[in-house]
């Protein structure tokens, strides 16, 4: 299995210089290429901190993060846009689509920034549509869709890019029970099918009952790191598929 | 994508959107109103100038104008004003005999330029006649009427059928004085001159200067006011020993006028938008701040500074087109109706509109020529004002916009 990301040693501290806060402290983490993996603990535990900084969008005080061999936290401000757009696929508590954009905009949105052709993002936009569920909701725009059916348009964003990667921010957080069912199923069935790698934050014990590995965080750092967990759920689910 | 993103943008917030765009078609309706009125205004002076003071031309001896001797007549000049009203192009011509003296009343004195007059000549080329507003023309078959102008008259304290007496030197430098009776009180446009210059045949002139038919100055009507070049110079190739001068010459602070107005119009245009680029700014800063959120989860996802920036742009351009037509539309519609009707500023007073030389009649004309000009001046303004909401959102950084 390839190394997706390779994070070494790495601390955020917060007020440095008067009283420090350790939201990250010295973590070590590999994820290999198709994992499934749930990043769990208490709140203020440094889940959200942690996925930033893997994401790019926030820089660790210490350390280096390696995603697919390139070290991101010695990348510019504008060279991690670039990196975010092609390797990095976001998925985000409260779904944040563009509220003025149709759900399929929203998804084409990412291609054209990437300069992808019309029939590129169109052949791309009918295919993640028909894995969401939603291909008679390509012309809604958010405000007309339910929060699980928003949350699923984030993710086939997420995935428009052909990422190495998504990172999930407790992306159940605001659905109800069916919808963060049927979101794990869709995200599930991607990562077996399609070899997807996802990692969650979360505290929602549904997506954990789901990941096959969970890293737990406590005050910034991993104090447990199951691999492979197996639910009866995750079974249920593959049988179903 | 951004453009489709800009454009419904600015419809998130409709009334604010409205708000500003309206305030944009105001405000270049503004900004076309002073230039439409000051182009009516200069266009109404300068035929002012023309038709009723100095005409198009005017033609003296070379010696005349330094000091108003009036021993300078033009000579030949009988023969050179038949020659000029045969020419081609010329509408009119009128000769005077010109003396600067003193006008005595019982009640005081003032000094006066004396214009020495062929009636009908003169009412053709000036309109003299048309400014009357007390009194009557020139009887020709009387003696020693005199015309002056209200401001002189009232300051003077003298109506119609007054008596006064004009003082001045003749020829050989002897002081001459003799009773005028005052036939008609005239008032132009231009009250500084209706204060300054008193008008008497320049039969009566002419015998108490002793210059016999002579005369100073011919002033030369055309019947366009583009030939006004080509005329200077033949009148100057076929009348060397004359001083042949154009109305830009004789009056330069008329033409002055005519070029700093387009300066000062435009730099009220600018001040116009100036306030103006600080209600588009306070627009999208709103705008800026009511998406942070949305601006860093766009950058979160790999859209560009510049894409950013282009947003933002994009939407105060659209803020500013969507108000341009309706700017333009209004300001083109009322500046012809007024063209056609005339805007009259009597309530703002006709001594004080003519203090200045204006007629209190003013016809705007939509500034077409300067159209190019009032749009890059929007167009600049917009751009200008995004420039800080837009840099602020350049500033957000995803985790803290997303945040938010």
């Amino acid at each position: 299995m390839n190394t997706v990301i390779d994070a070494h040693n790495i601390s955020k501290v917060y007020n440095p210089t008067t009283i420090p806060v350790y939201a990250v402290n010295n973590v070590h983490l590999h994820l290999q290429k198709g994992e499934f993996t749930a990043l769990v603990g208490p709140s203020g535990s440094g889940k959200t901190t942690l996925l930033n900084m893997i994401g790019g969008l926030d820089r660790p005080d210490e350390g280096n993060i390696f995603i697919n061999g390139i070290d991101i936290t010695k990348l510019s401000a504008n060279e991690l846009i670039s990196f975010r757009l092609q390797n990095i696929g976001f998925v985000f508590q409260s779904f944040n689509l563009i509220p003025v954009l149709t759900a399929k905009e929203n998804v084409e949105f990412i291609m054209q920034l990437q300069k992808a052709s019309k029939q590129q993002r169109e052949e791309r936009v009918k295919t993640l549509f028909a894995q969401i569920g939603l291909q008679d909701k390509l012309n809604e725009r958010p405000s007309r869709l339910s929060g699980g059916q928003q949350q699923r348009v984030a993710v086939a964003r997420a995935l428009a890019s052909r990422p190495q990667f998504v990172l999930a921010d407790e992306p159940t957080a605001n659905l109800d029970t069916k919808s963060a069912f049927n979101l794990l199923d869709i995200m599930a069935r991607l990562n077996r099918e399609e070899n997807i790698t996802f990692l969650f934050s979360t505290h929602d014990q549904r997506v954990i009952d789901r990941a096959r590995r969970v890293i737990t965080l406590v005050d910034g750092r991993i104090v447990q790191d199951t691999a492979e967990v197996s639910t009866q759920h995750e079974e249920a689910a593959a049988v179903k598929t | 994508m951004i453009f489709i993103m800009a454009w419904r943008n600015i419809w998130r917030n409709k009334m604010r959107s409205i708000v500003i765009i309206l305030s944009i078609a105001i405000g270049l309706f503004a900004g076309i109103a002073v230039l439409a009125l000051y182009k009516g205004m200069m266009k109404s002076r300068v035929r002012a100038v023309i038709d009723a003071e100095v005409g198009h031309l005017q033609l003296h001896n070379r010696h005349f104008k330094k000091d108003f001797e009036p021993a300078f007549v033009i000579p030949g000049g009988v023969a050179v004003l038949k020659s000029i009203t045969a020419m081609a192009g010329v509408k009119s011509a009128a000769p005077r005999s010109i003396t600067n003296g003193m006008l005595a009343t019982t009640t005081g004195s003032a000094g006066v330029q004396i214009n020495g007059i062929v009636p009908h000549l003169e009412y053709a080329t000036s309109q003299l006649k048309n400014k009357i507003i007390e009194g009557k023309p020139f009887d020709t078959a009387k003696q020693n009427e005199v015309m002056i102008g209200k401001k002189l008259a009232t300051k003077m304290k003298v109506k119609t059928r007054s008596k006064l007496v004009l003082t001045f030197t003749d020829t050989s430098g002897n002081i001459v004085s003799a009773a005028f009776k005052v036939a008609a009180i005239y008032q132009s446009d231009n009250a500084p001159l209706d204060e300054r210059n008193v008008y008497v045949t320049m039969t009566d002139l002419n015998a108490l200067l002793s210059i016999g038919n002579a005369f100073h100055e011919i002033a030369v009507l055309l019947n366009n006011d583009n030939e006004v070049k080509n005329m200077l110079q033949q009148l100057q190739n076929k009348f060397p020993v004359c001083q042949v001068e154009s109305w830009q010459e004789i009056s330069p602070e008329t033409d002055l006028l005519v070029k700093t107005t387009d300066q000062y119009s435009y730099i009220i245009m600018v001040i116009i938008m100036f306030a103006l680029a600080f209600g588009i700014i306070n627009t999208m800063l709103m705008a800026i701040l009511e998406r942070t959120r949305e601006i860093g989860m766009m950058m979160a996802l790999g859209t560009s500074k510049i894409k950013i920036f282009n947003l933002v742009l994009l939407e105060t351009f659209f803020l500013t087109l969507a108000g341009t037509p309706a700017g333009l539309l209004v300001g083109w519609l009322l500046t012809g109706y007024y063209t056609k009707h005339g805007l009259d500023l009597s309530g703002m007073g006709r001594d004080m509109m003519s203090s200045f030389g204006f007629n209190t009649m003013i016809y705007p004309e939509f500034p077409w020529d300067k159209l190019t000009g009032i749009l890059l001046i929007v167009f600049c303004t917009a751009i200008l004002s995004c420039l800080f909401p837009a840099i602020k959102a350049l500033q957000l950084k995803p985790v803290d916009a997303l945040r938010n």
